[in-house]
């Protein structure tokens, strides 16, 4: 991990003033307690990563910061006066801006009908068309590409989250609270933001950068701020640590699980696990967003497939699980053909399914887990054994280490990584014969992300399970594939063993 | 009768189902499911009539129709975004609210009408129905609807409506104020509900108790029928205006029962939202995401 050494910087903390104090925080909610007594401050000027295994209280933190929650004790001191937050609104007006975990844009609204909601300075009664030239200047400014007439449901994930980090700059914040919002961002943007954060502190903003990546917050960050059940674990200066004391101050003795080597190969079986034969798959825009592409998987085998987010990914594995009309080519699974069967028809077939946005796409979030688990057809009969149900909650619970009150509580209640423990490791259960997966790993925190990878590895070795994995994060890929394809614009441009794949090649195979 | 007196005479019921089925549609875009439409539609009758009377003046009636109307969509309003409660059970309450109230309000004013017309003086309680005043009858709610859909798609505040109606808490994490929103909706909203009104009780020209009761739920179903979409509402209430202008010519030709008549307007409504549904329109005309859900801040549960 080497990006950004130039904006490694040693900032002393010494001289800054604090913009934001938090002071004895604590908030519960029922059947948890997300922070215990919290003291917390963000200098004007810096960076400052808040890191944490999942659960640990910091989004509540940050959304606590935002306005969306009132803290049950405790005090907000912004720039030494204290003061009461209790809507983004009123957070906005004091230049605190929230970029979220999953992003909070109305789908049917278009971008700058969006964007426009939360400037004051603009009446009710504004033409939406007027902020359309300050997108487009704030976009190029940035490097985003962004048209401000397209509908948001017509956008990607990442496209969706940049939308976002455009929006804190529109607002004008002075304290950027980024809750995983860069993550997942392709490497180009990525590298764009790290700089951009850099600029924005010298400029005597500041940044909450909540993450899962050590090396992330290692690279942009001024202090590290640990949290833990809900409390503070330790506020360190970047310049003293290393990447094992943070992960030890985070996952203690569990920490000795994480590692990046590639996992060992597995045996690939004779027979072919997924075929497929010159596949067309159209995208959300109307035309080809997967152009004939071919690829077989054999049984036993994990295939990772590279590339930037857009470039048909999500639409090849939509149109894999039937969630996407084929128009032309074969998809065969085990030799049957399974093209444009019905999503349930394909499932059936012991077909695990890990999609882009598991919130949205993945989970019923007003449901429990039990209630999660009983929706899937293979999972149950006609008649739902719930005593049985309520075992397997039980077991992928403890196994997953997935923090919840109980079996029973409604999923929406559970921290965004906890949400995704619930659908990965239902999905790792029912795939008996394919996996296809999207980002499987995000929002994991990284002791979980590693187990997730070593869980699917032996599934391929031990089960012989197809594994088809598309990830935007490259470590990902080469740490669990057996051969790599790297999409662009639609076509995979180049397969690799795991032996050959080399970083920098999938790299620029990827932007070409 | 030419075409043009044809036409003409169903002004009125056009300007009632219009401008009622838009207010509607526009309130609901907020994502308050608003079944309170009949009784505050059946009371904004009763108030329009009796303030015309008080008054000697339909345009005071008018007023006062649309001042009531927006106080009770204000409390619909009010009460189901700041509290947890059922969006069904609000709206039903406070439309046999406005049922009591409207009998309430008119028997006194048919009293006091009674008693000025013994005395020689004939109070106006309806608009003016000149031919001029009719083709305004037309002009003036599709002017409105145009307005109404220039603010829906092209500012600020027709984009906070459509936020908060597909996801408040999304909305409010952009910084809008919810319950404000819906309040200035709900105030827009039930103005025209209220005009509509008026312009009911100058369309049938009598006021007895019970007068408009199911017209508010005919008004909801050409607001559903056209997808709430201001100016596919003119259709569609030009459409159901003729209907009920000429039901009962029809019901002779045609020899229907007045039952399968009445039902018309609703079966016709189901069938323009299937028909839609199955069409490139859906994604256009669905409903608010969150129309009747239950909205406050997560933690008020606690
Ligand atoms: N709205 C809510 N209602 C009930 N419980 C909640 C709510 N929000 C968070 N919690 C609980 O508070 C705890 C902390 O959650 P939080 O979302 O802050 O974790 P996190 O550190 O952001 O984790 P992750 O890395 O998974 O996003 C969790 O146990 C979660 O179940
Ligand atoms: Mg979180």
């Amino acid at each position: 991990m080497t990006l950004l050494k130039t904006y490694k910087k040693d900032f002393s903390s010494k001289n800054k003033p604090p913009v934001v104090s938090v002071v004895g925080i604590s908030k519960k909610f029922p059947g948890s307690i997300a922070l215990d007594g919290v003291d917390f401050t963000i200098l004007e000027g810096e960076v400052h990563a808040l890191l944490g295994e999942n659960g640990a209280g910091k989004t509540t933190l940050v959304k606590i910061l935002y306005g969306i929650y009132v803290p049950d004790r405790g005090e907000i001191y912004v720039r030494g006066r204290k003061a009461q937050i209790n809507s983004p609104k009123e957070a906005i007006r004091q230049g605190i801006v929230m970029v979220s975990q999953v992003p909070q844009l109305i789908d049917k609204l278009t971008v700058a009908e969006n964007l426009i909601l939360g400037l004051e300075k603009y009446g009710f009664i504004t033409r939406v068309g007027k902020v359309r030239y300050f997108i487009r200047e704030k976009s190029r400014e940035v490097g985003i590409e962004v048209d401000p007439d397209t509908e948001v449901w017509k956008l990607s994930y990442t496209q969706k989250q940049l939308v976002e980090l455009l929006r804190a700059l529109l607002l004008n914040a002075k304290v950027l609270l980024l809750d995983e919002a860069i993550t997942f961002l392709p490497l180009i943007e990525k590298k764009k933001f790290y700089k951009f954060i850099r600029d924005f502190a010298n400029k005597s903003g500041s940044v909450i950068l909540i993450t899962h990546k050590i090396y992330e917050a290692l690279e942009v960050a001024d202090r590290i701020t640990v949290l833990r059940l809900g409390r503070v674990v330790g506020t360190v200066p970047r310049s003293k640590v290393s990447p094992d004391v943070v992960r030890k101050m985070m996952f203690a003795e569990r920490s000795s699980q994480v590692t990046y080597e590639r996992l060992p190969m597995s045996t690939p079986r004779e027979s072919a696990a997924l075929e497929i034969s010159d596949l067309w798959v159209m995208g959300d825009h109307g035309d080809h967003a997967v152009r004939g592409v071919s690829l077989t998987l054999r049984a036993g085998e994990v295939m990772g497939i590279a590339g930037i987010a857009g470039n048909g990914q999500k639409e090849l594995i939509q149109a894999i699980v039937g969630l996407r009309r084929v128009e032309k080519g074969r998809i065969r699974l085990y030799s049957e053909d399974i093209t444009n069967r019905s999503v349930s028809k394909v499932r059936i077939r012991g077909v695990g399914y890990i999609p882009d946005q598991p919130a949205k796409y993945g989970l019923s979030l007003e449901n429990s887990i039990e209630e999660n688990l009983a929706m899937l057809p293979s999972l149950t009969n006609r008649l739902i054994n719930w005593g049985s149900i309520r075992d397997l909650a039980r077991k992928l619970i403890k196994e997953f280490n997935i923090m919840t009150p109980s079996p029973k509580t409604p999923v929406k209640f559970l921290s965004g990584g906890n949400i995704m423990k619930v659908l990965v490791s239902r999905e790792l259960l029912v795939a008996r014969r394919l996996l296809v997966a999207y980002n499987p790993t995000r929002a994991l925190d990284e002791v979980t992300a590693i187990m997730v990878r070593k869980i699917i590895k032996e599934k391929a070795s031990t089960e012989g399970i197809g594994v088809l994995v598309a990830s935007e994060d490259l470590d990902e890929i080469l740490q669990i594939s057996d051969r790599i394809a790297v999409m662009n614009s639609g076509r995979v441009v180049r397969v690799f063993s795991s032996s050959e794949a080399v970083r920098d090649e999938i790299e620029k195979l990827m932007v070409m | 009768m030419d075409a043009a007196s044809y036409i003409l005479s169903v002004a009125p019921a056009f300007m009632a189902y219009y401008l009622t089925s838009l207010g509607q549609g526009f309130f609901e875009k907020s994502g308050v499911l608003n079944l309170s439409i009949d009784g505050v539609f059946v009371l904004g009758i009763a108030v329009a009539y009796a303030a015309s009377i008080y008054s000697c003046s339909p345009w005071v009636g008018l007023a006062a129709a649309v001042l009531t109307a927006v106080v009770f969509g204000m409390l619909l309003t009010y009460v189901t975004t700041k509290f947890p409660v059922s969006h069904g059970a609000a709206g039903l309450s406070i439309m046999f609210l406005g049922y009591g109230l409207a009998g309430l309000v008119g028997v006194a004013a048919r009293n006091t009408y009674n008693e000025m017309v013994v005395s020689g003086i004939y109070p106006q309680f309806t608009l003016p129905v000149t031919p001029i005043a009719k083709v305004l009858m037309f002009a003036i709610p599709v002017g409105l609807g145009i307005l109404l859909y220039l603010l829906e798609v092209r500012t600020k505040l027709g984009a906070a409506v459509r936020a908060v109606g597909e996801d408040p808490h999304a909305a409010t994490s952009l910084g809008i104020d919810v319950l404000r929103v819906r309040l200035i909706a709900a105030a827009l909203g039930y103005s025209l509900i209220g005009a509509g009104s008026a312009g009911f009780l100058t369309w049938v020209a009598t006021w007895s108790e019970g007068t408009g009761i199911n017209h508010g739920w005919i008004a909801y179903a050409v607001s559903l029928a056209a997808g709430r979409h201001p100016l596919l509402t003119v259709g569609t209430a030009g459409a159901f205006a003729i209907l009920a202008t000429y039901m009962y010519t029809l019901q002779a030709a045609y020899n229907l029962s007045p039952e399968i008549a009445k039902m018309i307007p609703f079966i016709v409504a189901i069938g323009a939202m299937v028909t839609f549904m199955s069409t490139p329109l859906r994604k256009k005309l669905a409903p608010p995401q969150s129309l009747g859900r239950r909205f406050f801040k997560e933690e008020r549960t606690v």
